[in-house]
């Protein structure tokens, strides 16, 4: 099966030049064959599954973290915000 | 060629719970840029998301009052896409089981009620907020906002005009305030909408090509925009074009709506289960605990007030959206029910004067259902002039004493003897013997000033009706 | 004998007889990392300082009569798992100067247990690899071959403790990433039960799949190990009380043990060396009472293309976050958004990351969606009901934990080569279930080979019980390096 590289690169926001690109191609597509040997099979799936409930949190609120440790990782900060090149309208 | 305009809201609800919806951060409007945020909300490595209860809660809420079925076993997914305001990657939504759906809700408009589809309402995160400085070439990321809960509200294609878009916007708003669960403040963005626009040739059953705008963030912003929409797609299709799937982001101060991206463009979400949470129940308790504290809409109140209570739309609109004067109206309707537009016309007169006035709550401003409708009553009955009831009204907010006691401190009771009342009208008309023959030459609405004349004389006292009756037969016969 | 060449279990009766102080077992532990970590290359990074404080307060702790099975025992975490004070690289270059604000559950139950945290151990990044090769930062050997790797992705986890450079250790396991270099390193590894260990500051890899687990020279360091890390955390809403009872997961007997055997754990894929020596294990575990019986489990030989599909879909989604923005790796001198997020995550990714991301998004794209992901979830449902059917005929099942021995450094290049190593591991992380490796009677070619005990749901104290009478039966694991 052909797999569009330049298309899913683009939605994981990856670049491969012309040799990473086709070295890509070519893994994607035997690993892809790998996995579509996968057979089809007749069972249910319930994706909301009543043995799977979870607890959900009290509305109680805790103290956030001082913004010089939550920041402190960040690559470029100014004016107690994360920097980013401008950004035009999604 | 005449058109239809077809109309869907997808609405976007700030939820006003105490913490945001997946970590305790609180839940607050307006702090300082990052200051209300954790490694959860920045989307650190190896942090996990926790399901805020209240969530869950009002969203239900929200399903009840929309008349949804409520999903008992829903899920969470994950729809991935990249922006600096979206710390992980993805936002934690739900895809294709949403805790509520199959709804409607009604929509009262001066010339019917319309029933409008609910879709489906379901919870997910808020994203960040990008902040543009133009003394800065770049544009900066606060966390802030990031995990504010929101529901949002898909309505079905059942809107025809901007005026009913605007009326079920209203509507939802009134909802979400009366069931406390939104602060419902546009102008922090608490609530948003996007918008699908589509038209198509009158009577044509089949829908036109539809276009999504986004970024409207005010009522009347969302009748701009539709109306710019409609006019711009009925435009090309006149011209023999066709109209093509696109987002576009409507540009409020403008007026102008732009293109965001083509349907080639469409973003691929690649939505699939939020592997980091389990089924969310609604439990028994919680339908139960909903439906206990559930009341009367404010949508479905107004309604009553048109159909059975006779008000005009506009009376009963101003009285049925605000929870105070709508209690305070009911609670009169019970002493009184044949009086509907009378209490009404107070309410929305004297009294929400002194509301804005004192910018108190109807139950603070020292008045009582039982004291309005004495009040109507002695107006009723004559014993004091609709003007004397004024004054009643605004020495009771002042001092708190009862009509009566009012009525007899200021001697306004009103003068209903005839011997007295002709007493005042001869001497108004011997007054003004050259108004008499312009009133006898055709001029007859002077008897409105003959009569103000009296009431002038009478010191407000005078039975206006009375009076009028008086003068009138006075004129005819003795001038 | 050297403190360091000691089980966690004797030096904690040390510990508490006062024959010895927790500083000095750290001493002892930090001299061999000192002498030996040139050669291995386990660690990622090492603090002295911080070991020693914490082995003073292990030894209050014991001064105090508040000891645990845990208190004063030099613990190596694996370099995805948040220590704070200590970065959390994944041993990524887009990480590799993270520092993470906070501790995750498990780092916070070794600090009140009194453990010593000696240092975080190298990796395949993001947890993606079989041999730890994909480190970006640095090249882990196997202690019984320097020539060879040391498995992965828990490939330093399992190095430290074999090369005695660490008493026990936490890796992570999301397809066999705990147990494979356990079998490669001579060393025992549990994979818990899914949910019995909180996933909270463990970076994540595949959230439905990923566990942290324990690493030790024996069964019952392991087992001590992963009674201090397991429970129930507010935090991680898909965690779930184990009810782990350590008293329970050593002693009684083998008989009425029924040990089911798949026969597609020994197919042709399985060295015939490898199925020899783990046939011979099941042989013994029968002559001490247990009763061997053969079953079915006719969807392994998918569950590679399943596991493959689920775990990059997640990882594609999972590892969105590092995009330049907040932490990590950012691309220098960026002229816009896009280009801001596609060099940073081109230049800081390696290339295996990379393969699995772009399969993940493949198989979660439009159109695909159903033909791939749907179908690998739909088949994972249909497997777990397998093992379902298959323990009602026995209690618990014995397979090997990887198809051959460790291979050489640069040996394996093809990509489905390395993924077909983890054929014996990755059912297990797709059923959730428990499972414990311990190394086995005899070697192959001079190195360890392991076998696996795979139990039911929350049986993880039956397997580590059954594999620690094992472990008696043979007289202990005769695995000690050469240096």
């Amino acid at each position: 099966m052909k797999i569009d590289v330049d298309h899913i690169a683009k939605l994981s926001k990856l670049s491969f030049s012309g040799e990473e690109k086709l070295k890509m191609e070519r893994e994607l597509s035997s690993i892809i064959e790998m996995v579509e040997k996968l057979p089809e099979t007749n069972v249910n799936l319930n994706e909301a599954d009543a043995s799977n409930i979870m607890d959900l949190r009290e509305d109680i609120v805790c103290p956030s973290m001082p913004r010089d440790e939550l920041l402190k990782n960040a690559p470029e900060v100014k004016a107690g915000c994360i920097v980013v090149p401008k950004t035009v309208e999604q | 060629m005449e058109y239809d305009i077809v109309i869907g809201l997808e609405i976007h609800a700030e939820l006003s719970t105490e913490t945001k919806i997946y970590c305790s951060c609180q839940n607050v409007f307006g702090k300082e840029v990052n200051t209300k945020c954790c490694p959860i909300c920045a989307g650190m490595p190896g942090t996990l998301p926790t399901l805020n209860k209240k969530v869950v809660e009002y969203a239900v809420k929200m399903g009840k009052a929309l008349n949804c079925s409520i999903n008992r076993l829903s899920k969470q997914d994950r729809k991935n896409y990249y922006y600096p305001d979206l710390p992980k990657g993805y936002q934690i939504s739900q895809f294709d089981i949403p805790l509520c759906e199959n709804g409607y809700v009604l929509v009262p408009m001066p010339d019917g009620v319309r029933k409008i589809g609910v879709t489906r309402i379901h919870i997910e995160e808020d994203a960040g907020k990008l902040v543009h400085n133009d003394a800065f070439v770049g544009s900066l990321v606060d966390m802030n906002r990031c995990g504010v809960p929101l529901i949002e509200i898909v309505s079905e294609p059942d809107m025809r005009s901007s005026a009913e878009a605007k009326a079920y916007l209203e509507t939802i708003k009134q909802i979400l305030s009366s069931l406390g669960i939104s602060d419902c403040k546009m102008e922090e963005g608490s609530i948003r909408c996007d918008i699908n626009v589509s038209v198509k040739p009158k009577g044509e059953e089949k829908f036109g090509t539809r276009c999504e705008m986004k970024n409207v963030n005010s009522f009347l912003g969302a009748v701009h925009a539709i109306d710019y929409e409609a006019a711009r797609q009925i435009k090309i299709l006149s011209e023999g074009g066709v109209i093509t799937q696109e987002t576009r982001r409507w540009d409020d101060h403008k007026g102008e709506s732009f293109l965001l991206r083509s349907k080639e463009d469409a973003q691929d979400y690649r939505y699939f289960p939020e592997p980091d949470l389990r089924t969310i129940e609604v439990t028994d308790d919680l339908i139960n605990k909903v439906e206990r504290e559930a009341k009367e809409l404010p949508n479905i109140r107004l309604i009553r007030y048109l159909e059975k209570e006779g008000l005009p739309f506009d009376d009963a609109s101003l009285i049925s959206e605000n929870e105070g004067k709508s209690a305070f109206f009911d609670a009169c309707l019970k002493i009184k029910p044949t009086h509907a537009k009378v209490i009404s016309n107070w309410i929305l007169s004297d009294i929400s004067k002194r509301i804005n006035e004192t910018g108190k709550d109807i139950s603070e401003i020292g008045v009582t259902p039982e004291f309005l409708i004495d009040l109507i009553e002695r107006v009723e009955k004559k014993e004091i002039s609709v003007t004397a009831g004024k004054e009643v009204l605004l020495a009771h907010f002042e001092t708190g004493k009862s009509a009566g006691e009012i009525i007899a401190e200021k001697g306004l009771s009103q003068i209903s003897n005839e011997d007295e009342l002709l007493k005042i009208a001869k001497e108004v008309l011997d007054n003004n013997l050259k108004l008499i023959d312009d009133y006898k030459n055709g001029k007859t609405n002077l008897l409105g000033f003959f009569v103000g004349q009296c009431m002038k004389a009478s010191k407000g006292k005078g039975n206006p009706s009375m009076l009028s009756g008086i003068l009138a037969k006075l004129i005819s016969e003795n001038y | 004998m050297e403190l360091y060449n000691k089980s966690a279990s004797e030096l904690s009766k040390m510990l508490r007889a006062k024959e010895v102080s927790a500083v000095e077992i750290a001493d002892s532990v930090y001299k061999r990392i000192e002498n030996v970590d040139d050669k291995v290359g386990a660690y990622l990074e090492t603090n002295y300082e911080k070991a020693i404080k914490m082995a003073k307060k292990a030894d209050e702790m014991i001064a105090e009569g508040k000891g645990t099975v845990m208190t004063g025992i030099p613990v190596a975490v694996k370099d995805n798992i948040c220590v704070k004070g200590y970065k959390a690289t994944c041993a990524s270059k887009m990480l590799e100067n993270f520092e993470p604000p906070y501790n995750a559950f498990v780092t916070e139950n070794l600090i009140k247990a009194g453990a010593v945290i000696t240092g975080k151990v190298n990796m395949d990044e993001f947890a993606m690899g079989s041999s730890t090769e994909n480190s970006a930062l640095k090249r882990t050997a196997n202690p019984h071959d320097l020539s060879r790797v040391p498995g992965g992705s828990s490939g330093g986890s399992a190095a430290a403790v074999a090369a005695r450079e660490a008493i026990v250790s936490l890796g992570s396991d999301t397809g066999g990433s705990i147990r494979q270099p356990a079998s490669f390193c001579g060393v025992v590894g549990l994979k818990p039960t899914y949910s019995s260990v909180s996933r909270y500051g463990l970076v994540a890899f595949a959230s439905s799949l990923d566990q942290i687990g324990p690493i030790g020279k024996t069964v019952a360091d392991t087992a001590a190990l992963y009674s201090v890390i397991a429970g129930k955390d507010s935090m991680d809403s898909t965690s779930l009380e184990a009810n782990f009872n350590l008293s329970l997961a050593s002693g009684g007997s083998l008989s009425g043990v029924k040990i089911g055997i798949p026969k597609q754990y020994f197919g042709d894929g399985v060295s015939a060396k490898v199925k020899e020596l783990v046939m011979n294990a099941a042989k013994t575990l029968e002559s001490a009472g247990a009763t061997l019986v053969n079953v079915d489990l006719p969807g392994t030989d998918y569950a590679l293309s399943a596991y493959y599909i689920i775990s990059c879909a997640e990882a594609s989604s999972n590892l969105s976050r590092y995009d330049g923005v907040k932490y990590g790796y950012r691309a220098e001198n960026p002229k816009s958004l896009e280009e801001l997020f596609v060099r940073s995550r081109s230049e800081g990714f390696g290339d295996e990351v990379k393969r699995r991301i772009m399969l993940g998004t493949f198989v979660l794209s439009s159109g695909y969606y159903d033909a791939y992901y749907k179908k690998a979830k739909l088949f994972q449902q249909k497997l777990k009901e397998e093992f379902k059917t298959a323990f009602r005929s026995c209690d618990m099942l014995l397979t090997p934990t990887s198809p051959d021995v460790a291979f050489r450094i640069g040996e394996i290049e093809d990509p489905l080569k390395m993924y077909a190593s983890d054929i014996c591991t990755v059912t297990v992380n797709l059923a959730g279930l428990p499972a414990v490796s311990v190394p086995v009677e005899g070697t192959k070619d001079n190195m360890p080979v392991g076998m696996q005990f795979i139990g039911k749901p929350f049986a993880d104290a039956e397997i580590l019980r059954v594999a620690g009478i094992y472990e008696d039966l043979i007289g202990g694991f005769k695995t000690q390096v050469k240096f």
